[in-house]
């Protein structure tokens, strides 16, 4: 995936200022402070915000391919959706007419939604709602995925089995960006990090550069304590610098 | 089996039978208004007889207990349709069209183009009264989503909006009935919403705007159900949600109007229907709420026209009388649930 000069604005204000980007399959974190355009940028990527610039999906250019192609091709998992109460979380994963019938039961099973298929969206909780939101994105089984705060609501345990199978799914060829405020365990589970600030690229690079550089005491305005356990990265953020 | 394979053969083993019941229950309400009246007839007599009266453009009393059943099947089918398409594009279940005012706004134009014109069979004049009635609903639709948008557009406030737009112009259209007009009697009657006189030609545009938002329905049934979930979810389909949402809801106040045209304002069927249905089959999937909304909505004004007119004989209760008593608590129902959701953001 390729992004040449990517800038998205509303009304007058430019959220996005000019991003380059050049990501191979694989599992990126999209990181950065609240506001800072995380969202904007993967909704720009899958073809849900107008944008300037050139976004380009395995070497085809995202304006160029026609509308049945690009929805396949990539897909955007929001964070939360505002429904009409009365819509099940089995509504919600049904949704799709896009959806790959053979994966969906497969997730639904991974994402333990089984007993929650008869609940209506008002009623569940917010880490059950992710889940559902996750299987039907999931099942759309496209080669670009970008996930939209996905580890915020669920628990621990779902955190490690979804990045654990986020893996798998990049090691198959496939594009997945995450945004997230969670840098733990998401730090610790991805191949690269695009950190995003002000609506500019701070960082591109592996976790290992990132750590060497000051950019997260820098865009987050805190300083961290990096701790290593084995292959396990987990920063502790210690005081606002 | 997987539970997901479960679910979806519960939910349509749901349907099947909630949508046969209720289609049964319909058509044994539908033979009880042709043979229940004034006298008592044979309603397959009725209904051969009356296809036959209504043919020669010549109704007895046959042809005119058919056509008024018919109105009570397409109008409570119409309404439904008209409300299920309201909630599904403002992702609001208290949506409907008397609630957001629009049948009121139609109502009021058609009233005011009384003033100018008396109201003939002539089909061009048919095209008009359909025209000025749905310029009056979308212009109340209108006016209650930007009063709505100014207070954040929380299922609340569109309710509120509308019940203040609905209370204004329904107040404007009786104001020109008071002044103007000399059979004051029947068109406070027509305004009440009522199926005393029905007629052919309005059938007629009430069957083919359903069938047309029935058809553009059929096209975009892939978006459809995102719709009401989320934005993003439609534009994933490749259409664009605005758009289509204009476009729903264009034909949802259409709907409502050309019903209103001919026979008045009836409150509470478009809220009631699809309300009812989706708590019947557990989903808001709209390959079953759909259909099943369709059959309740006739079903509650069919029901509702038979117990006005059966009642306390020889008064005429107008439907929208008895409509109303089943749909208002419905609504009800319908506010407490948002409140206990702490959906509703108000
Ligand atoms: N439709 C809009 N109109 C105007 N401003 C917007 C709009 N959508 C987003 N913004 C602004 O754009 C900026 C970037 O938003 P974005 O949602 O991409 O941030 P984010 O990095 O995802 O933040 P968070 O960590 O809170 O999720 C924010 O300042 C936001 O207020
Ligand atoms: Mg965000």
């Amino acid at each position: 995936m390729e992004v040449r000069n990517l800038s998205v604005s509303y009304g007058g204000a430019q959220i996005l200022k000019g991003i380059n980007l050049r990501l191979g399959a694989g599992l990126t974190a999209v990181i950065g402070p609240n506001g800072a355009g995380k969202t904007t940028l993967l909704k720009a990527i899958s073809g849900l915000v107008g944008f300037k610039g050139i976004v380009k999906l395995f070497d085809r250019e995202l304006d160029s391919l026609d509308q049945a192609e690009r929805v396949r091709l990539v897909t955007y998992i929001p964070p939360i959706v505002e429904a009409l109460p009365d819509v099940t979380v089995g509504d919600l994963v049904l949704s799709d007419s896009m959806v790959d019938h053979g994966l969906l039961p497969k997730y639904v099973e991974i994402l333990q939604l089984h007993t929650l298929l008869t609940r209506k969206l008002s009623l569940v909780s917010s880490g059950e709602l992710s889940r559902a939101l996750l299987a039907r994105g999931l099942s759309r089984n496209s080669r670009v995925i970008a996930l939209d705060e996905p580890l915020s609501h669920v628990d621990v345990r779902f955190q490690l089995i979804l990045l654990k199978h986020l893996r798998t799914l990049s090691q198959e060829g496939r594009v997945i960006l995450i945004a997230s405020n969670q840098l733990t365990p998401l730090l610790s589970q991805v191949d690269y990090v695009v950190a995003v600030n002000g609506g500019e690229v701070a960082f591109f690079g592996s976790v290992a550069d990132l750590l060497k550089t000051d950019t997260l005491s820098r865009i987050y305005g805190v300083r961290f304590e990096v701790v290593r356990v084995g292959d396990f990265t987990d920063l502790i953020p210690v005081e606002p610098s | 089996m997987s539970s997901l394979d479960l679910f979806i053969k519960r939910r349509r083993k749901r349907f099947l039978i909630a949508f046969t019941l209720i289609t049964s229950v319909l058509l044994i309400v539908f033979l009880a208004h042709l043979s229940l009246g004034y006298r008592f007839l044979n309603p397959l007599e009725v209904f051969v007889e009356g296809v036959a009266q209504v043919i020669s453009r010549n109704l007895g009393v046959e042809g005119y207990r058919l056509l008024r059943a018919l109105t009570a099947v397409v109008v409570g089918a119409t309404l439904a349709l008209s409300g299920c398409l309201m909630q599904v594009t403002t992702k609001n279940p208290l949506a409907d069209p008397y609630i957001l005012g629009v049948s009121s706004g139609a109502l009021f134009m058609v009233v005011l183009s009384f003033m100018f014109a008396q109201p003939t069979a002539h089909p061009l004049a048919i095209a008009l009264r359909t025209l000025t009635a749905s310029s009056g609903g979308m212009l109340a639709y209108l006016l209650t989503m930007f009063i709505a948008s100014k207070a954040g557009t929380t299922p609340t406030s569109v309710l509120l909006a509308g019940v203040a737009v609905g209370t204004f112009f329904y107040s404007a259209s009786l104001l020109p009935q008071y002044v103007m007009f000399q059979d004051i009697h029947k068109l406070i009657a027509w305004s009440m919403g009522s199926f005393v006189s029905p007629s052919p030609e309005a059938l007629v545009p009430l069957i083919v705007v359903s069938a047309a938002a029935l058809i553009y329905i059929y096209l975009v049934r892939s978006p459809l159900n995102n719709l009401q979930i989320s934005d993003d979810f439609v534009r994933q389909t490749g259409y664009n949600p605005m758009n289509l949402r204009r476009c729903l809801t264009f034909l949802a106040s259409l709907l409502a109007s050309v019903s209103v045209a001919w026979f008045g304002v009836i409150g509470f069927v478009g809220l009631a229907a699809p309300h009812i249905s989706r708590r019947v089959l557990g989903t808001s999937g709209l390959v079953y709420v759909l259909p099943t909304s369709l059959v309740l909505g006739s079903l509650i004004l069919t029901a509702s026209d038979l117990i006005g007119k059966t009642l306390v004989p020889p008064v005429e209760i107008p439907v929208n009388v008895i409509a109303s008593m089943i749909g208002a608590p419905t609504l009800a129902l319908a506010i407490v649930e948002l409140k206990r959701y702490g959906g509703g953001g108000s």
